[in-house]
């Protein structure tokens, strides 16, 4: 039986430039930092209330998984916003929002009732998408 | 869950810990940067974390010096005192059991499987990861 997801990937265009977004405008906090075998960088953030959830902070480049030019497809892909980050969740939608816009996180969409909640639309530093979302039943 | 409010409040004493994990804490001294009482602090932490503020330092800790043993070329005894601890057996115990294996060891074991010197070799992260950036698999 699977019990839960553990780590899943963002890929980023500079990840000293998304470290900087996910730990000081969202809050996140840095899981691991470690440079692995030549100049891998493994770098995982993760909600502070959850650290059992690390998001992997990967930029596309040029190397065993990617091609040169697929890694210029990939980058370019993110700076036009195809990719999603996915849905982060919080116990006040309006005031997180408040929050993160004051610290210059652009908005795309503000808080909006939906079915499930109220849900706000986010850009991170690179051009992912990202949800954030107040459920109905958490208050 | 905190509200929101208690929350912020909760992340200044993380945060305090976070910035400080070198240094001997007092539980006061933590507890009196979210303004609560002790037994209150320690409480809702624990509700909110899922941690309490010793077990999140000891986390902390670990885990940097987790990341000193191979990177950098520090002996035991100052990694010890680098990350907060005046007692070398204390820390020696507690990183075995946190770990699976004492300090040296751990050290030893990943200096061996690393390619490169104060690299961490692939087997440290996730083998899908390492597989996908680095072409590696691991055993």
């Amino acid at each position: 039986m699977i019990t839960s997801i553990a780590h899943t990937t963002i890929y980023v265009l500079n990840q000293d430039d998304a470290l900087d977004f996910y730990k000081n405008k969202l809050g996140f906090e840095v899981g691991d930092d470690m440079k692995v075998e030549g100049d891998f960088r493994w770098l995982t953030v993760h909600p502070k209330s959850n650290p059992q959830l690390q998001l992997v902070l990967a930029e596309p480049k040029e190397g065993p998984m990617f091609s040169k030019e697929s890694a210029e497809k990939i980058r370019s892909l993110i700076e036009e916003g195809a990719f999603g980050a996915g849905v982060f969740e919080t116990d006040d939608c309006q005031k997180t929002y408040q929050e993160l816009e004051a610290k210059g996180v652009e908005f795309i969409q503000p808080p909006t009732e939906q079915l499930y909640g109220i849900e706000a639309m986010a850009l991170d530093n690179s051009g992912n998408w990202f949800s954030l979302v107040e459920r109905v039943n958490t208050k | 869950m905190a509200t929101n409010h208690k929350f912020k409040r909760l992340n200044a004493s993380r945060d305090f810990i976070a910035d400080n994990y070198h240094a001997p804490l007092s539980l006061s001294d933590i507890a009196k940067r979210s303004y609560m009482s002790n037994y209150h602090f320690l409480r809702v932490f624990k509700d909110t974390y899922g941690e309490t503020p010793n077990e999140f330092l000891i986390r902390l800790r670990v885990e940097q010096a987790k990341n000193m043993l191979i990177t950098e070329n520090f002996t035991v005894s100052e990694v010890c005192e680098k990350v907060g601890y005046t007692s070398l057996g204390s820390f020696s115990s507690l990183f075995l059991r946190q770990v699976g294996m004492a300090p040296t060891l751990y050290r030893r074991k990943l200096w061996a499987l690393s390619s490169e010197a104060f690299r961490f070799p692939a087997q440290a992260i996730p083998a899908c990861y390492a597989y996908h950036f680095l072409r590696k698999l691991t055993k």
